[in-house]
């Protein structure tokens, strides 16, 4: 049996909206996992708690339209810092269709919208977790 | 260190120490308590509607028709809802059908009355929507001023009464258009208003003495901020004060509990504030509503129906309460006090609770505040149907959901009403979505005769049962806050998150479980292939360029003298415990901005943070 999965969460930037969040925090925390929610967080915030607190899974909600500008700048600030590699990036929230497709090639593992049923997300978070080696 | 929080009594000491008393009642007797001791002598004069003998005839026959007509496999689930809905905790049990058995203490007048009369059960006007429609009041607000004001237009053009402006995050949060925290985000989710400037251009050519205008402020902090750069803007443009029609949010809720911001004020500085904009905008905006208490987003944050109506009646209390601590009778605000529920999916119940609201608000103004002027009793009213219910699966049945929350909305009895757009789960609306939204009101106003009757549930036995079992919740629920210490004890200690959170979490469970059915989603869902897709709003892209380059021009224009002058003399306002808002307003009229204006606050006041632990 493995160790416990660490996960971080944070609201992207101003975005006020943070029930989706915490539903998926508790989800989380209920399936095992240890689960650290920050509330809202600029990217430089977001990645320097990566770097403190070393989480296997760093989950970013996102409801207010800055997915693409903000959420590019967690990936690159977390590749500059070298905290990148080795673990799932995960953005959830109110992301038009066209915009999942480009979060992935910005470097996110999965995107999930209003419609994600908890099996799914964890199905998902579990087989990245096992593709990139962690578990 | 920063300032300790000060309130100057300036007015009648004797209601001060009314109020005071008052408040310590409320916490330690519980506020059921204190309402049904002032209420006795009125329920002594209760007059039942009907009689004991057909009382006692409807029984038998109920026994005979429960034990021998009706279907076995019913009677033990007689008291039971059938369905689990969104939005509530646990729906509240009804029976297969009620009777005269349910309202046996019925009381015509007491209970019911006319429209227009106490207990305002049926309506705050007499003639209703016959005398004066419901504001059609479509939210608005996306980019730069300039793109919201083009968007205002539109809709007044295809019939809107009113207009609901939301601000984007940066200017909800407090920050200019070129902090570094609003990177990315100007202009998304509202309107980007960084100065009088900006407002002046998204109110360009609005007629601001005929038209009412909601300002979407949220916080206190912000209805202060955003408030002043309207009536200055308003102001420079040819409009008095003394005409302005509207409504500004001002809800300590909102800005404590229902937002989370990297940076956020502690609650008793918000509530000054909160007072401080209720006293200011009384005097001298008459015509304005100085705060809406705003159930619906916390009932969309995660709460059910009963605790977003004890929510707000409870900050209302509190801050009625802090009003004549002040030294303001009752009598001298309550008359622009007003609310905005969420409507969701229990039908009858949300019909049943806007009649109960009315009620309840009636009875807390008149009996435990001690109102004597008829305005001052009124529970007013925005509606905005439910956001959490509209879909992403399927988005054209959304049209379906906004179409029957707007129906109940109108049965309420709502004086203003905002029916969402069927994109919403993915955008801000677009154009055809948003004339959609306008044109399900219209239909119900014009096509329907919906209108024709006022109240036309009353008299309803599942109705009327409904409105007195839901105003019996929201009363409990404020009990239970009252034994806190109060709404904003119940606040700093994390009461209010973790029923959010918990609910929230519950809510979803249920979803997921299709124990709440929601069609297309989790029943009844269609195949991909077969739904087209429809169009998605792209907002326009220079908005935070544009109001970069507005501010730096401003920035170089204004004297810098004058701006640091003004905001320096809010901090010595606030250190005497002054009101700020005159303050903030000839900071506005400086061109201070409002993320100056805001770090003035921080200065003053500091900042609160409330972790979450999971």
């Amino acid at each position: 049996m493995g160790r416990r999965v660490k996960v971080l969460i944070a609201k992207l930037g101003l975005d006020p909206h943070w029930r989706g969040a915490l539903v998926v925090a508790y989800m989380l925390r209920n399936a095992g996992m240890d689960v650290i929610y920050i509330g809202n967080a600029m990217p430089d915030e977001i990645v320097k708690t990566i770097i403190d607190e070393d989480p296997d899974v760093v989950g970013i909600s996102s409801l207010g339209g800055a997915h693409i500008s903000l959420g590019r700048e967690v990936i690159e600030e977390a590749k500059r810092k070298g905290v990148y590699e080795g673990r799932v990036f995960i953005m959830g929230g109110v992301i038009p269709p066209r915009d999942e497709k480009k979060l992935i090639e910005l470097g996110y593992d999965a995107v999930f919208g209003p419609g994600a049923t908890e099996k799914e997300i964890l199905a998902v978070i579990n087989q990245k977790l096992k593709e990139k080696g962690i578990l | 260190m920063f300032h300790e929080v000060k309130n100057r009594v300036e007015g009648n000491s004797k209601i001060a120490s009314y109020a005071e008393d008052l408040a310590k009642e409320l916490i330690e007797e519980g506020l059921s308590a204190v309402l049904s001791k002032k209420l006795r002598a009125e329920e002594l004069r209760r007059i039942n509607l009907y009689n004991e003998e057909a009382l006692k005839e409807i029984d038998k026959r109920f026994s005979s028709w429960f034990g021998e007509r009706l279907p076995e496999k019913d009677r033990g689930s007689f008291r039971k809802a059938l369905y689990l809905l969104l939005g509530s905790k646990e729906r509240i049990p009804r029976p297969l059908v009620c009777t005269p058995l349910d309202l046996r203490d019925l009381d015509y007048v007491r209970d019911i009355g006319f429209p227009g009369e106490p207990p305002f059960t049926r309506g705050v006007h007499p003639n209703m929507y016959r005398g004066k429609k419901f504001t059609m009041r479509p939210i608005v607000g996306f980019g730069k001023p300039e793109d919201t004001n083009r968007r205002i237009h539109f809709l007044l053009k295809q019939g809107a009464t009113g207009i609901n402006i939301v601000f984007d995050l940066p200017t909800i949060q407090e920050y200019d258009s070129d902090n570094p925290y609003a990177r990315g985000q100007v202009g998304l989710c509202g309107a980007a208003v960084d100065t009088v400037e900006d407002m002046k251009a998204l109110l360009k050519d609005v007629p601001l003495d005929k038209l009412s205008i909601s300002l979407t402020t949220h916080y206190p902090s912000n209805t202060m901020i955003l408030g002043s750069l309207f009536l200055v803007a308003a102001e420079e443009m040819g409009c008095k004060w003394e005409e302005l029609r509207g409504t500004v949010q001002n809800d300590p809720v909102m800005e404590l509990v229902v937002r989370t911001s990297p940076e956020s004020l502690p609650p008793k500085a918000v509530f000054k504030i909160h007072v401080d904009n209720i006293e200011f905008l009384r005097e001298k905006v008459p015509k304005f509503n100085y705060v809406t208490y705003n159930g619906y987003n916390l009932r969309e944050a995660g709460t059910d129906e009963v605790l977003e109506m004890a929510v707000a009646f409870s900050t209302a209390l509190e801050a009625s309460l802090e009003m004549m601590r002040r030294g303001h009778s009752p009598d001298d605000f309550l008359d622009r006090m007003a609310f905005f529920w969420s409507v969701g999916d229990d039908f009858f119940l949300e019909v049943a609770r806007m009649r109960a609201a009315r009620r309840l608000w009636y009875k807390l103004t008149k009996y435990v505040l001690g109102a004597s002027k008829e305005r001052s009793w009124w529970c007013r009213f925005h509606v905005q149907t439910s956001g959490i219910s509209l879909t992403r699966e399927e988005p054209l049945n959304n049209i379906a959901r906004a179409t029957l929350h707007t129906l109940a909305a109108v049965l309420g009895g709502a004086q203003s009403i905002h029916a969402s757009a069927y994109d919403e789960a993915y955008s801000v609306p677009t154009e055809a979505a948003h004339l959609v939204s306008l044109r399900i009101q219209q239909i119900i106003q014009e096509e329907t005769g919906i209108t024709d009757v006022v109240d036309p549930l009353a008299g309803s036995f599942y109705v009327e049962w409904l409105t007195n079992k839901i105003e019996r919740e929201i009363l409990k629920e404020m009990d239970s806050i009252w034994r806190m210490g109060g709404l904003l004890r119940a606040i700093e200690e994390g009461w209010l998150h973790k029923r959010i959170a918990e609910f929230a979490h519950r809510e979803q469970k249920l979803l997921e479980q299709g124990v709440i059915k929601i069609v297309g989603v989790n029943i009844y869902r269609a195949d991909k292939a077969s739904i087209p897709p429809i169009d998605v709003f792209r907002y326009p892209e220079d908005a935070e360029e544009m109001q970069r380059r507005k501010l730096e021009a401003i920035k170089s224009l204004r004297s810098k003298e004058r701006v640091e002058n003004a905001l320096a003399k809010i901090m010595e306002a606030a250190a005497k415990g002054q009101n700020l808002f005159p303050y903030v307003i000839d900071a506005a009229r400086e061109r201070a901005t409002k993320g100056e204006i805001f770090s003035v606050f921080k200065k003053i006041f500091g900042v609160w943070k409330l972790r979450i632990s999971i």
